[in-house]
C-alpha cells in the first residue's frame, strides 16, 4: 500500500450560474452568465484565489433535452476548451479541464484543439472524456440512435490511443530554434503515428509540441463497468458521483485495484467524488437556503423525465410518494447507465418521495448534496479523505459566484488548518497540483516500436 | 458614405517570410507563446485595424525543417486573444472536410459570443493527401467533390447559427421559463453528406453567423466565393491581376443577385519598411540570404506540383516549365499561375525565384519607404483592385510595427483608413449588414431552408 497523498485535490466544476437548475432564479444570479466570459473569467479567479488544484467543464454537443424542459435553465452557450483559453490568459495557476465526446468528433482535432490549450495556458490542461449517451447529441452527427453503450466505448480506447499517440510524437527538444545552421525542428525527434485501427488510420504527426506538463491531464467521468475499465487504463483523475462513504469507499478500493492490474500505479489515478455544498453558517440557515433553492425549482419537466428514465407513465407517479416499483431495469438502459442505477438505488435507500428525489436530482443531479456550516462540510471532507474513498473532490457549488465564494472563503481554511490542503501553489501545471508524472514525449512510440509487429 | 480601406492583419509565427525566424533579432522563441499574439493583436487594434487572421492546415511536414511549422490550432488562439482585445476582428481558418458541421459551428458561435461579435471565418477545402491520412482518408477528394460538400455543410452550419432567433431568450425568473421554445429551431438538415437536426447549443451569437471570408482563387474557388463569401483573402502580384481577379468575382456576385460591396476583396501584401527605399531593399536582401534553398525547393513544389530539384541555383528557370499554367479559370491551383506568371514576367534564375517567394508564398512582397507602400495600397484602392489589404509583415513583430507606425498615419492622413473604431463587430469594421436568421417569422428563405 502506497503512502497517501498529504493534500487533497480539489476541483471546482464550473455551470453558469449555478449547478442547482433553478439558480438562476435567484434575485442576485446574472441569468445571462452563460454567455459571459468575464463571469467564468471571475469564478477562476475565485478558485485560484483559494489554491485549488482546476476548473472544470462538462459538454454535450446537442441542445439539453428533447422535451421543454430544456427551456427550464440557460444552454452551456460556450465550447469549454474555447471558454477555458480565455480563461487561460487571465489566470496563472488554476487548471483548466474541458469534457469533449470521443463519440462525434475525430481524434487529430481533439488532439490539436487540447494541445494547443495546453500550450497557451503553459501546462494546465485536462481533458475529460466522455462517449456521449444523449440522443440530442447523436442526431446531430447522422445517427437516428445514438450508439451502443459498448461501441461507443470500443471507439473511445482506440480514439485514446490515437490522441495520445500523437500528443507522444513530439519528443523534448524536438524545437531547436538554430538560427546559425538553420534547422528549425528536428526532424529525428518528430514522430508520425501511423495508426491504422478499426475506427481510424492516422497518419500524425500533430502539428502541436510538447507543453510544460508534456501533455494534458487525462479524466473519465462514466462509472459503468466499460467506464471503470477505460479510467482504470487510461485515467489520471476520475469524476464520480457517491452517495455515501460505504459506496464511495467500495469504488475507490475497485477502481484503485483496476488500476493495478492494468499494470498503472494507482497513486497516478485520483478519484474526485462530487459533491454539491450549501453553506449557511448554522445548520439551520443552510437548510434555509437549501430550501429556497428547492423551492424555485419548477418540477413538471423533471419529472417527465424521471418516468421517461424508469419507464412509467407520468400520471402513475404520485409526487408525494416513492418511486413506483415495477420500473425498468438497468440493464436495459442504453444510455446513461450509470446515472439510472444511482437515482433509483438513492430514491429507495434514502426512502424519498419522488418530490424530494426531484429536489436532490435538480440541486447535485445525481451527487451528494453536503448541506451545512462550513465545519461540518470540511468534516465530512476529511472523513472520506482520510478513509479511503476520495483523494479529492469535485466541488459543484449551487450557486455561482456565492457558492463558489463561500467554500473558498470558508471551508478552505479550515481544511488548511488540518493541514489537508495546500496554502501555497508549488507548482505551474495541472500535473503537478495533481500530484502526477511528466510523461516523457516518444515513450509510446518507442514502447510500441519495441513490440514485435 | 466614404469607402473605407479594409486592413486585415495576417499573423504567421515570425513573419511570412520563411527565414524571418533566422534574423538575429527575431524571437523564435516565442512563436508558441500567446502572449506574442496578443502583443501583436493589441498593435493591429492600436493602430484600428478591422481584424488578425490565422491561416491553418490540420498536419505537419516533418521533412521540411526549416521553419516553425507546429501552429496551435487557431480559433483556441483567437479565444484568447479575444479576451485580451476589445475590438479587432479574429479570423480563423477551418477545413470543411476535417469538420462536422455541427463542432464547427458551436466553435465559431462561442468564438463570436467570447469576443463580443467579432469572428470570422476562413472557409477552406484543405488540399493536401498529408492532412487526408490524418483524418482516415487514403487522399483528399477531388477539389469538385471537396467544393460540393463544403456548400452543404455551409448551408448546414449557417442553419444551425440561425436556429435561435435573436429574442429566443427571455429569462423570465417569475415563470421560471429560460427561453422561448417555438423560437428555437430544428433545423432537420438531410442531404447527401449530412443530417443534423440542431438546435445548436448555443443562443444566437452578437453577429447573427461570423464574417464568411474564403481564400481559394481556382475556378471553383471563385464560384464558392462568389455565392457565400463576404471577404475574400487573395494573392496577386501585378495590379493588372488584381484588377482582373476583383472585376471577375464582382461581376459573378452581382450575377448571383448580390451587391458587389457585399465581398470585400483584399490581396495580400507583405511589406518590407525601410526610411528610404535603399535601406528596405537592403533588409530584404538581407532577409533572402538567410533563406535555405532546400525549403524553398519543397515549398515550390508543393505550390506548383513540378520539382526544380535538377536545376542549379543559378540556372535561369526554363519559361515553358509550368506548361500551360496561364488559364486560371481552368485551372485548380491558382497559385501555380502566379508563379508561372513571375517566371514569364520576370525570366529569373532559380535561387531568384526561391527569393521572390520566400517573402508571400506567390503573395505580394513589395520594399520600399512608408510613402511608397502606402501609395501602392491606395493606388489598388482607388483602381479597382482591392477593397483593403491582408497585411503580411516579412517579419514580426518589428514589420507590424512599422507597418502600423508608419504606413498607417499616411493612409489616415489621407482618408482612406479610420482614425477610430466607429462599431465593436468585425460585420461593422467591414460595412457588413448583420444576417437576419431565416427562421424569423415572415424570413423569406424559410420555405428553402
Amino acid at each position: 500500500m502506497s503512502k497517501p497523498a498529504e493534500h487533497m485535490v480539489l476541483n471546482a466544476f464550473l455551470m453558469s450560474t449555478g449547478h442547482h437548475e433553478a439558480s438562476w432564479r435567484l434575485p442576485e444570479s446574472n441569468p445571462y452568465a452563460e454567455a459571459d466570459v468575464h463571469h467564468y473569467v471571475n469564478l477562476a479567479g475565485i478558485a485560484e484565489r483559494g489554491k485549488l488544484d482546476s476548473v472544470f467543464f462538462a459538454d454535450s454537443p446537442g441542445l439539453w433535452g428533447a422535451s421543454n424542459s430544456v427551456a427550464r435553465r440557460p444552454p452551456q452557450t460556450l465550447e469549454p476548451t474555447l471558454l477555458l483559453s480565455a480563461m487561460a490568459v487571465a489566470t496563472s495557476r488554476i487548471g483548466l479541464i474541458a469534457t469533449a465526446t470521443t463519440t462525434y468528433d475525430l481524434p487529430y482535432n481533439t488532439a490539436r484543439r487540447f494541445a494547443s490549450l495546453d500550450r497557451i495556458s503553459h501546462g494546465r490542461a485536462g481533458w475529460n472524456v466522455v462517449t456521449t449517451a444523449s440522443t440530442e447529441a447523436s442526431a446531430n452527427f447522422d445517427y437516428a440512435e445514438p450508439p451502443t453503450h459498448a461501441a461507443r466505448y470500443a471507439r473511445a480506447g482506440e480514439y485514446l490511443d490515437v490522441v495520445l499517440g500523437l500528443w507522444d510524437g513530439w519528443e523534448d527538444g524536438a524545437t531547436l530554434g538554430d538560427k546559425a545552421s538553420g534547422v528549425h525542428t528536428d526532424p529525428d525527434r518528430v514522430h508520425r503515428l501511423d495508426h491504422v485501427g478499426e475506427h481510424f488510420r492516422v497518419s500524425g504527426p500533430l502539428n502541436v509540441g510538447r507543453s510544460e506538463q508534456g501533455h494534458p491531464v487525462i479524466v473519465q467521468a462514466g462509472s459503468s463497468v466499460p467506464g471503470m475499465a477505460l479510467a482504470a487504463s487510461y485515467a489520471e483523475a476520475v469524476f464520480t458521483a457517491q452517495r455515501t462513504l460505504e459506496l464511495g469507499q467500495a469504488f475507490y478500493g475497485q477502481l484503485k485495484e483496476a488500476t493495478r492490474q492494468a499494470g498503472r500505479n494507482p497513486d497516478h489515478l485520483k478519484i474526485l467524488p462530487g459533491i454539491v455544498p450549501i453553506i449557511g453558517s448554522t445548520e439551520e440557515e443552510a437548510l434555509a437556503n437549501e430550501r429556497r433553492l428547492n423551492e424555485l425549482m419548477v418540477l413538471d419537466h423533471p419529472l417527465a423525465q424521471l418516468a421517461a428514465d424508469i419507464g412509467v407513465p407520468v400520471d402513475r407517479i404520485d409526487l408525494d410518494a416513492p418511486l413506483p416499483t415495477d420500473i425498468r431495469a438497468a440493464d436495459e438502459i442504453q444510455g446513461n447507465r450509470t446515472r439510472y442505477e444511482l437515482v433509483v438505488e438513492f430514491a429507495r435507500k434514502e426512502n424519498l418521495t419522488v418530490r424530494e428525489l426531484l429536489w436532490k436530482l435538480g440541486g447535485g443531479r445525481g451527487h451528494r448534496t453536503l448541506t451545512g456550516t462550513p465545519e461540518q462540510v470540511a468534516e465530512d471532507l476529511q472523513l472520506w479523505f482520510e478513509n479511503g474513498a476520495a483523494d479529492g473532490f469535485n466541488i459543484m457549488a449551487p450557486v455561482f459566484p456565492s457558492g463558489l465564494e463561500t467554500f473558498v472563503d470558508h471551508v478552505v481554511p479550515l481544511l488548511q488548518d488540518k493541514g489537508l490542503f495546500r496554502t501555497e501553489y508549488a507548482g505551474t501545471t495541472l500535473r503537478e497540483h495533481y500530484g502526477l508524472p511528466i510523461p516523457v514525449g516518444g515513450e509510446r512510440t518507442r514502447r510500441s516500436q519495441a513490440r514485435p509487429a | 458614405m466614404t469607402r473605407k480601406l479594409s486592413l486585415n492583419a495576417f499573423l504567421h509565427d515570425t513573419g511570412h517570410h520563411e527565414a524571418s525566424w533566422r534574423h538575429p533579432e527575431s524571437p523564435v522563441g516565442r512563436a508558441h507563446d500567446i502572449s506574442f499574439y496578443v502583443e501583436q493583436a493589441r498593435t493591429a487594434e492600436a493602430a484600428k485595424f478591422d481584424g488578425v487572421f490565422f491561416a491553418d492546415v490540420p498536419g505537419f511536414w516533418a521533412s521540411t525543417p526549416y521553419r516553425p511549422a507546429a501552429h496551435l490550432e487557431p480559433i483556441t488562439r483567437l479565444s484568447a486573444i479575444a479576451a485580451q482585445t476589445t475590438h479587432i476582428g479574429l479570423i480563423a481558418t477551418a477545413s470543411t472536410t476535417f469538420y462536422e458541421p455541427y463542432n464547427l459551428a458551436r466553435l465559431f458561435s462561442s468564438l463570436d459570443i467570447l469576443s463580443g461579435g467579432r469572428a470570422g471565418w476562413n472557409i477552406v477545402t484543405t488540399q493536401s493527401d498529408l492532412v487526408a491520412r490524418n483524418f482516415s482518408l487514403k487522399a483528399i477528394p477531388s477539389a469538385e467533390e471537396r467544393y460540393t460538400r463544403a456548400q452543404e455543410f455551409i448551408d448546414v452550419v449557417t442553419k444551425l447559427w440561425d436556429s435561435w432567433e435573436d429574442d429566443a431568450i427571455t429569462a423570465d425568473r417569475e415563470s421560471g421559463v429560460y427561453f422561448d421554445v417555438d423560437k428555437v429551431h430544428q433545423i432537420n438538415h438531410v442531404g447527401s453528406h449530412y443530417q443534423v437536426e440542431g438546435a445548436l447549443a448555443a443562443p444566437r451569437s452578437p453577429q447573427g453567423r461570423p464574417v464568411y471570408v474564403q481564400a481559394g482563387s481556382s475556378n471553383e474557388g471563385r464560384a464558392f466565393a462568389a455565392r457565400n463569401a463576404e471577404a475574400i483573402f487573395t494573392a496577386h502580384q501585378t495590379i493588372g491581376d488584381a484588377q482582373a481577379f476583383y472585376a471577375d468575382i464582382k461581376g459573378r456576385a452581382v450575377g448571383l443577385g448580390r451587391q458587389p460591396d457585399d465581398i470585400k476583396i483584399l490581396p495580400g501584401i507583405s511589406a518590407f519598411l525601410g526610411d528610404s527605399e535603399s535601406e528596405a531593399k537592403e533588409l530584404e536582401h538581407y532577409v533572402n540570404s538567410l533563406t535555405v534553398p532546400a525549403y524553398g525547393l519543397a515549398q515550390l513544389q508543393n505550390l506548383t506540383g513540378t520539382s526544380l530539384q535538377h536545376l542549379d541555383l543559378d540556372e535561369k528557370v526554363p519559361a515553358e516549365i509550368f506548361g500551360d499554367a496561364g488559364n486560371v479559370l481552368d485551372n485548380s491551383r491558382s497559385r501555380l499561375q502566379v508563379v508561372a506568371n513571375i517566371v514569364d514576367r520576370e525570366q529569373p534564375t532559380l535561387r531568384q525565384l526561391l527569393h521572390r517567394l520566400a517573402g508571400g508564398r506567390g503573395h505580394n512582397v513589395v520594399a520600399g519607404s512608408p510613402t511608397q507602400v502606402a501609395d501602392i495600397i491606395v493606388d489598388w484602392f482607388e483602381n479597382g483592385a482591392a477593397d483593403g489589404f491582408n497585411v503580411m509583415p516579412p517579419l514580426y513583430p518589428q514589420l507590424l510595427d512599422a507597418f502600423t507606425e508608419k504606413v498607417v498615419p499616411i493612409l489616415q492622413d489621407r482618408g482612406v483608413f479610420r482614425t477610430e473604431y466607429e462599431g465593436t463587430t468585425l460585420r461593422e469594421h467591414y460595412g457588413l449588414d448583420r444576417p437576419e436568421s431565416i427562421y424569423r417569422a415572415g424570413a423569406a428563405a424559410v420555405a428553402t431552408a
